[in-house]
């Protein structure tokens, strides 16, 4: 309810106030907490999982799909290679590796000490064993992604036609060689070096047991092992797990005795954070007025590896070629149109007003999480309605028949279709806000259908490239890759604009090649594309979102600093 | 009796049979699968491999082919696999179907233990303090909205006052099986049931109110009465009986509303029962999951009424003779 206030309030308002008004700070939080004391060396830390659903359990790598699950997983379970603040690999982790000189081999080396939870050593032949699983043709998860495609030797593989990955090898136990059909610097954000413990779960490639027994198994969901800090002790199914220090960690002892994760409703974040119920949660974006007020929290805030964005549908996916075909006939063909529509957007009074400023106009499509490749001197479109103006009379669109909104060129009306989901409270007012910005400069901009669509209907309509849809508005996740071509190539089912351009392809593979693996050329390669995307618009990247967590003061030791020693699970302790 | 229960089974087989084939379809003119749920917002998945996925799991045959096929497996007790979960679905149902038990039982106990009192109360002094009071207990519940009570009941008697845990369904260091993993469970299902049953009461209350003011009247009680019957016997033998009937009738439907109905419930004290599997199965379109679910609600109402027909038949002579 008081979100529709606020939002009438807004529209009431008008936009003057939001062109006059200065941008102001963005909102900023600490990445450390602030407790110094040592931690005690018999602490325990309950975590909240926040949500109201149950967890799902599926506590391995190649199967799980939950990101609790994947939270869960990093207290007992991780990859054998460290990451660094751009998520390329290191030799910090459990393992070295080595790139050849081609850029097409890599060579693990697993360190001394490693060793799963019930004593065996950490094998090469378990990593091996996830790539068995992952390209198995019976795989049926999300994650035989490029980096595993790219392999020598998977596709044949995955086909069924042969047994064995010809592009890996296993010369001895700490040892693992893995050949690339293309050397391309995704394999140093991308490569897979989570082990499976092949002698724990079973081995599918032996026909112990099959996939969906493997899936399904109880060593996975009651008595999954890993090699990290802490070992799963208990599991109550969906609802709270118990781990205890892995004296045995190969980084050295786990600042805690023992840790606790369960699952809290969102609605009870704050009170559970206040009594000490729980020790860290995250703060969903409506309570985090709440938590601040709280005095024994710190509140630490991160940017969120996700944007929002507004596409426009500018052609189809050509199901034959299995690539995207731009019709030069489409509603929006016009970028001078596009262009405008982006001036429009007034996305500073959406973030401040319906997102309490943890989010934030963005600018390019490429997020700031990657330091090295988000493009800060490029401002994008910032809201300016008289630009906008300006441009849609440039392109010919005129209000002929005065009835407050533009006809097209040929003096035809020009209404426009805008999908968008539904799905929390602030959903409606954010389309109704963008319909009444476009409105302010003489575009007439209706819901599809009238109304917002669920998840899924709102997938189907702007996946088939319903015509009903001329504009859809959605959010991303970005994954550890600033490689974009999964969502903007020419031969990407996610791109949903259907954009394509010469030198949008040649751009997206300069920024995978070999020469790539040189930053600077990489860096000067994706700010062009940056460009590129605000040149042609072929979606507008509309917010940018902090993530924040809700940490008990007496929590010690705990970062979320990708650059901090104690962003590491085992540092983390609690002090009295 | 046993005749009339063995045909009621086998009339169940048919029933069955059609919402099957009804929530089968209905299910598949949903727009999406279960493999654009997963995959979405996943770039890095092929459009060839998610193909192949929804080839592997038949998701592009006919309804028809796909129901076939299920029924098939169904008849040999394989509801197959969850695509969400990775799991049988009846490994999945088997791990929340108790939660969704106990729940279900304690509300429904506690509901009748509160209401079938307040509702005798209320028919038999009438127009008394007591009986307005009740009434508008009944009033006030019936308008409360259950996530709105949950919270509050959550908020002063799990963080304000502390008697009980916040959520759950049990304190994981509870020793499975002993004395203190049995009280520990009882104790988390106290504000969850407190929470349900407080607000289900008004039907029966009312029920039960309406029926004993009919029945007080009636030339039997009176009978009764002139025959000099003390008056706590007339309102405990003879109208009380009368007046269970149609409570009984809604015991069925009672039971069946528990089964998926708690989903407020179990969301906001996290625990985890087949409520919120039931939406969340709906939300991923994880169609075995939301299929076997329907079934087993659909069994849930034909066993719940056949329960309140055979109640009905015990208390009610007139019945058992027609």
């Amino acid at each position: 309810m008081q979100w529709i206030i606020l939002v009438i309030g807004i529209l009431l308002a008008g936009c003057s106030d939001a062109q006059s008004r200065v941008v102001k700070d963005l909102p900023s939080f600490p990445l450390d907490v602030s407790n110094q004391n040592p931690p005690l060396d018999n602490g325990e830390m309950t975590v909240a999982l926040v949500s109201s659903d149950p967890f799902e359990g599926t506590l391995s790598r190649p199967f799980y799909s939950g990101s609790f699950d994947a939270e869960i997983m990093t207290w007992f379970d991780e990859s054998l290679l460290s990451i660094n603040s751009d998520f390329e690999i290191t030799n910090e982790g459990a393992a070295t590796y080595e790139l050849s000189e081609d850029k097409r081999t890599i060579t693990l080396r697993i360190k001394e000490g490693v060793y799963w939870h019930d004593g065996e050593p950490v094998k090469a032949s378990d990593l091996l064993y996830a790539y068995e699983l992952l390209g198995h043709p019976e795989y049926a998860g999300e994650r035989y992604t490029f980096t595993i495609e790219n392999v020598v030797g998977m596709d044949a593989y995955h086909a069924g036609r042969t047994n064995t990955i010809a592009g890996i090898r296993v010369p001895d136990e700490r040892t693992i060689h893995v050949t690339f059909k293309e050397a391309t610097p995704s394999i140093l954000t991308g490569f897979w070096s989570v082990p499976v413990p092949r002698h724990h779960v079973g081995d599918v490639t032996a026909g112990e047991l099959t996939m969906r027994e493997l899936e399904a198994s109880d060593k996975i969901r009651v008595t999954p092992i890993g090699f990290g800090p802490y070992i799963i002790v208990k599991i109550v199914p969906g609802e709270s797990i118990l781990l205890e220090r892995n004296e045995n960690y190969w980084r050295g002892r786990p600042q805690l005795q023992s840790v606790v994760l369960k699952t809290v409703n969102e609605a009870v974040v704050v009170e559970s954070l206040k009594k000490g119920d729980v020790d860290i949660a995250r703060v969903p974006v409506d309570q985090y007025e709440a938590v601040k007020k709280l005095g024994n929290i710190d509140l630490l805030g991160d940017l969120d590896m996700a944007y929002s964005y507004i596409g426009f549908k500018l052609g189809i996916w050509d199901e034959k070629k299995k690539e995207n075909r731009m019709n030069p006939d489409a509603k929006l063909a016009n970028k001078l149109v596009r262009q405008a529509m982006w001036y429009a957007l007034d996305n500073e009074s959406v973030g401040m007003y319906l997102y309490h400023g943890l989010r934030f106009p963005a600018t390019t499509l490429i997020v700031p999480v990657f330091d090295s490749y988000h493009d800060v001197e490029n401002l994008g479109r910032p809201y300016d309605p008289i630009k906008a103006k300006a441009l849609l009379d440039e392109a010919g669109y005129i209000d002929v028949t005065g009835d407050g909104y533009r006809e097209d060129p040929n003096g035809k009306p020009f209404i426009l279709h805008f999908a968008s989901m539904a799905g929390g409270d602030v959903a409606e007012p954010i389309a109704k806000y963008y319909i009444q910005n476009w409105a302010d400069i003489g575009l007439q901009v209706e819901l599809t259908d009238g109304r917002l669509h669920d998840f899924h209907s709102f997938y189907e309509l702007v996946k088939s490239d319903d015509p009903k849809v001329d504009i859809f508005q959605g959010a991303w996740g970005t994954g550890s890759d600033p490689d974009p071509s999964g969502l903007y190539g020419r031969q990407a089912l996610f791109n949903y604009s259907r954009y394509t351009s010469d030198l949008n392809d040649q751009l997206l593979k300069a920024g995978t090649s070999e020469k790539a693996f040189d930053t600077e050329y990489r860096q000067a390669i994706y700010k062009d594309w940056q460009a590129l995307m605000v040149e042609d618009v072929p979606l507008v990247p509309t917010l940018y979102r902090y993530e924040l967590l809700g940490v008990n003061k007496r929590v010690v030791n705990y970062s979320i600093d990708s650059r901090s020693e104690n962003r590491h699970v085992w540092k983390w302790g609690v002090s009295e | 009796m046993i005749a009339f229960i063995i045909k009621r089974t086998f009339l169940m087989i048919p029933q069955l049979l059609l919402l099957s084939v009804l929530i089968f379809f209905l299910a598949k003119q949903m727009p999406g699968d279960a493999v654009t749920g997963a995959f979405m917002g996943k770039p890095n998945v092929s459009a060839e491999q998610m193909e192949k996925i929804r080839q592997q799991h038949g998701l592009n045959d006919p309804w028809i082919v796909q129901y076939g096929r299920w029924i098939g497996d169904a008849i040999r007790g394989d509801f197959g696999q969850s695509f969400v979960h990775k799991q049988p679905v009846t490994q999945l149902l088997a791990g929340r179907i108790e939660n969704t038990i106990w729940l279900s039982l304690a509300t429904l106990i506690v509901t009748y233990l509160l209401a079938i009192p307040l509702g005798l109360i209320a028919g038999r002094w009438t127009g008394g303090f007591a009986d307005q009071l009740i009434v508008t207990y009944n009033y006030v519940s019936f308008a409360t909205p259950v996530f709105v009570f949950a919270l509050l009941m959550l908020y002063v008697f799990g963080f304000v006052l502390d008697w009980f845990p916040s959520g759950g369904s049990v304190d994981i260091r509870m020793e499975e099986g002993s004395m203190e993993y049995m009280g520990d469970k009882l104790k988390h299902l106290v504000l969850p049931v407190l929470s349900g049953s407080l607000l289900l009461t008004y039907s029966t209350v009312q029920y039960l109110r309406n029926e004993i003011i009919e029945t007080k009247v009636k030339d039997f009680v009176k009978t009764a009465r002139a025959k000099g019957v003390p008056e706590n016997v007339v309102y405990n033998r003879h109208i009380l009986r009368h007046s269970m009937l149609p409570i009984a009738a809604f015991l069925g439907y009672e039971i069946t509303g528990l089964i998926a109905g708690s989903v407020f419930i179990e969301t906001i004290f996290s625990y985890p029962g087949l409520g919120r599997l039931f939406i969340d199965s709906i939300m991923a379109r994880d169609f075995t999951v939301v299929t076997a679910l329907v079934l087993i609600s659909g069994a849930a109402v034909i066993v719940g009424t056949m329960l309140s027909d055979i109640i009905l038949r015990i208390v009610d002579p007139r019945i058992r003779l027609g």
